[in-house]
């Protein structure tokens, strides 16, 4: 019977998305949100409770999939009544279903899981208002991490990302997150130094670096050196032969992020950071790693630039992270391993809850990454039919 | 733990062992088998493996308890699962069943003793000595300890001494093995050694890659091949790789209330070794038309499984593990709602186990720990078509069908390419002559010297 009006009353509900503008006035109270809390927590656990109990309640209404799950499994804006209760979708979701309350003809983009040796990646599905809130929701931790001199400094850096440029490669949203923020700061260089080889990876040209790096070195313009944690070691190997070392002009610094999902070669992440340091003479204090997923709309970053003491992974306030005990579902204790969920606000168009395949660590209201679930997909093992 | 360091591999995990220890224990090994055991006489192996049996079995035996106290934290099994794994291997161990294997592989009885005549040569004039390697190499997986126990007891039976390289965490059972030799028959026991060091520990390895003169090797076929790739061109190599299994219950089977019954039998294979080994059922089929559907035969199987972890539970799982199943579930959750040919039946609270129902006949890998696909098909050649993409590393299908239809089942399996077809139930329970991954074992083991007359 559920099923029935999932599939026979499509335009029951796309009608309702069409018309509803309830969605539309979350989406304003959020930028709001965004622009009174944009780095500090919002107030209050109940703050956050508020706007994700109505959240869920709207994408429960308009995301046809969702609902389904939600009533199945007896998780519905009746029973839940704290964000963390809110029934999670798992990431290989989004390979099968299109997970979204966005009516066909206004899903004008997606991003999709990069690096991965799945037959079939995920798909999260944008249109102009979710790709509006995605770039309004990346800006501020970026800036306060990245950036925590102000946009205004960022313009006289030289920045080089180590990914391809966004039309060669639409559907990745890390490249669509430079993209905005080379937008936003309108930096006076700009270097993307990566092309999208023939099955679809992304070939780093060292020597465009290099030379960029060289040309920032000699004007003693600081660098903003931007990419996956892949792509540097592959810099890092060309610097092998012959072996180059740099140093940057102070107050250059790098964006790290994650990792090396279905590569044949990977290094630890202090190895890495600790290369990066010593051959691009930079210090470990300007290295900021960041995650996130094509799945989410909000990154976490572990420090601020120029601070000497790491932290955990951190959430901008309208998303938070909860590791779990996948055994019993419970949550885990501070310094407890578990899978992690995220809840991000961000996500109205898609799900809000989010259940990823990552290994983290709880520390306070922060998590460390420690990796990835291994079996299955990882063994070439789809679940999806051929 | 209560164990004499005996073996390299009982030594504390601080001591430090050096390429020089291993050659030098090669040099005791072959030494040992020169003096204790090349003059042994079959019926004298037989007699000591049998009595080693005896004494696992007994229930107040030191060792056992001693296994059986400490094995769950040393091997991720529950007390429970490992002794019915082991008790069912042991078992195996009688004069007749190691009888039936000489026959069956070497043709003869005597033929490690004297030269003999297997196969009737004695109409061509010709006898045959088997002999065994002088030092054989096994390199261990860690999944579950039988497949190394049953290469080091075919290396015995060989007259072979034995450097045992256990996988990271794989050596506890391993171990008790070897000190179950040692206690009965400690000169046996002088020549078989045991080790386990991480992987980039190559040093260690190549004294023993460059000494032994037969290597066997099991585990992913990635290790196989990097193995394999090591081995001197004089040295003989046996790789077994990984290999998966499944089960076929035909429509027929599940008349007359049989449902239940056969559902009993599936739990007892997915809960051996907690589904681990590469004998252990993925999925299982569940032809159509029966009296019970494919649909409801995977409740029951669900419910066959919830009984068992009530008497023999599984093991506690590291995290990659339990989240792996956690994912899935979350996956399948998904896809039950919206897909009227899935179903899903999980243990509440706990991964213990899960079971999938779907009716695409598409083979499914598992994430093992318990986790079952049942799947139905029209018929055994849907199954085999939705299985194709395994055909070539498919071990063992777990066969449940009528004896009128049993043949004819097992030989289209056969013709397909599986190398084994039992009963459902019996899965993770090979005959002491099984024919691993479709090879005599232990023939392979052998080099024959041929005298003609």
């Amino acid at each position: 019977m559920v099923r029935a009006v999932a599939e026979n009353q499509p335009g029951r509900n796309q009608n309702r998305m069409c018309s509803d503008n309830s969605i539309g006035a979350f989406i304003a109270r959020l930028k709001g949100v965004m622009a009174v809390h944009p780095v500090a927590g919002i107030d209050s656990d109940s703050h956050f409770n508020t706007l994700a109990m109505e959240l869920f309640s709207l994408q429960s209404e308009h995301n046809p999939i969702y609902r389904l799950l939600c009533e199945r499994s007896g998780k519905t804006t009746r029973t839940v009544s704290h964000w963390s209760e809110i029934p999670t979708v798992p990431t290989s979701a989004f390979k099968e279903w299109d997970i979204t309350s966005i009516p066909t003809g206004e899903r004008s983009r997606w991003f999709c899981s990069s690096g991965t040796t799945d037959q079939r990646p995920s798909r999260h599905l944008h249109s102009t208002a979710s790709l509006s809130i995605y770039e309004h929701s990346l800006w501020p931790p970026f800036q306060q991490h990245l950036l925590p001199e102000g946009c205004a400094f960022g313009q006289g850096l030289s920045w080089i990302s180590l990914t391809p440029p966004s039309h060669l490669a639409p559907h990745s949203s890390l490249i669509h997150m430079f993209s905005t923020i080379r937008a936003r700061v309108e930096p006076a260089s700009f270097h993307w130094c990566s092309r999208v080889g023939p099955s679809g990876d992304w070939e780093l040209h060292p020597q465009e670096v290099l030379s960029a790096l060289n040309e920032a070195c000699a004007k003693q313009t600081p660098v903003v050196l931007l990419g996956t944690a892949f792509l540097f070691l592959n810099l890092l190997d060309a610097m092998d032969a012959p072996v180059t070392r740099l140093h940057l002009p102070p107050g250059s610094r790098i964006l790290e992020t994650g990792g090396y999902k279905g590569r044949t070669r990977s290094v630890p992440k202090a190895e890495l950071h600790s290369l990066l340091c010593s051959r691009l003479g930079l210090p470990q204090s300007n290295i900021i790693t960041e995650y996130g997923m094509a799945e989410l709309s909000s990154q976490a970053y572990d420090r601020i630039c120029g601070h000497k003491a790491g932290t955990p992974l951190h959430f901008p306030p309208w998303a938070r992270a909860r590791i779990i005990s996948p055994e019993t579902g419970v949550e885990a204790m501070d310094g407890k391993a578990g899978l992690l969920q995220i809840f991000d606000l961000a996500n109205v168009h898609s799900v809000l809850a989010i259940q990823t395949e990552d290994l983290a660590v709880r520390r306070g209201d922060g998590f460390e990454l420690i990796g990835r679930q291994p079996r299955a997909e990882a063994r070439g093992c789809s679940l999806m039919a051929p | 733990m209560n164990l004499p360091d005996y073996f390299i591999a009982d030594l504390p995990a601080e001591a430090v062992i050096t390429p020089r220890m291993i050659a030098e224990s090669c040099d005791s090994l072959r030494r040992n088998r020169e003096q204790f055991l090349t003059h042994r006489s079959t019926d004298w192996m037989i007699g000591v493996l049998c009595h080693a049996a005896e004494q696992w079995l007994e229930p107040g035996f030191p060792l056992r308890k001693l296994a059986l106290n400490h094995g769950p934290a040393a091997t991720g099994f529950s007390s429970e699962t490992l002794a019915r794994g082991l008790d069912t291997f042991f078992r195996q161990f009688t004069q007749e069943n190691f009888e039936a294997l000489l026959r069956q592989d070497l043709g003869h009885l005597r033929c490690l003793d004297k030269p003999s005549a297997p196969n009737r040569d004695e109409q061509h004039a010709r006898l045959s000595l088997a002999r065994g390697p002088e030092l054989i190499l096994h390199f261990t997986a860690g999944n579950l300890p039988i497949p190394a126990l049953m290469s080091m007891t075919l290396g015995l039976l060989t007259r072979s001494s034995q450097w045992v390289k256990c996988a990271s965490g794989g050596a506890f059972i391993p171990r008790i093995y070897a000190h179950l030799i040692y206690h009965v028959e400690p000169k046996l026991g002088a020549c078989l050694e045991l080790g386990t060091w991480p992987h980039e520990r190559q040093d260690l390895n190549e004294p023993l890659l460059t000494t032994a003169d037969f290597i066997t090797a099991t585990g992913s076929d990635e290790a196989i091949a990097d193995i394999r790739a090591r081995v001197s061109p004089k040295a003989r190599f046996l790789g077994y790789g990984h290999r998966v299994s499944f089960g076929f219950v035909s429509a027929a089977v599940l008349a007359h209330g049989h449902a239940r019954r056969v559902a009993t039998r599936v739990a007892a294979d997915v809960s051996a070794w907690d589904q681990l080994g590469c004998l252990s059922p993925h999925a299982v089929y569940v032809e159509e038309g029966g009296a019970a559907s494919p649909e409801q035969f995977a409740e029951l199987v669900a419910e066959e499984l919830a009984a068992r972890e009530q008497i023999q539970p599984r093991g506690t799982l590291p995290l990659p593990e339990s989240a792996a199943i956690a994912s899935r579930r979350s996956f399948y959750e998904i896809r039950s709602a919206h897909t009227p040919g899935t179903r899903l039946w999980c243990s509440p609270g706990s991964t213990a186990w899960t079971v999938v129902y779907e009716s695409n006949p598409h083979f499914q890998h598992s994430c093992l720990n318990r986790f079952l696909y049942i799947k139905s098909a029209r018929n055994l050649e849907e199954v085999l078509q939705g299985a194709d993409d395994i055909r070539r590393s498919v071990s063992t299908v777990g066969l449940a069908a009528p004896e009128e239809q049993a043949e004819r089942l097992a030989t289209e399996l056969a013709r397909w390419g599986a190398a084994r077809v039992c009963p459902i139930g019996k899965m993770q329970e090979p005959p002491l002559h099984w024919r691993h991954d479709g090879r005599p074992a232990l023939a392979d083991l052998i080099t024959w010297t041929d005298w003609e007359f």
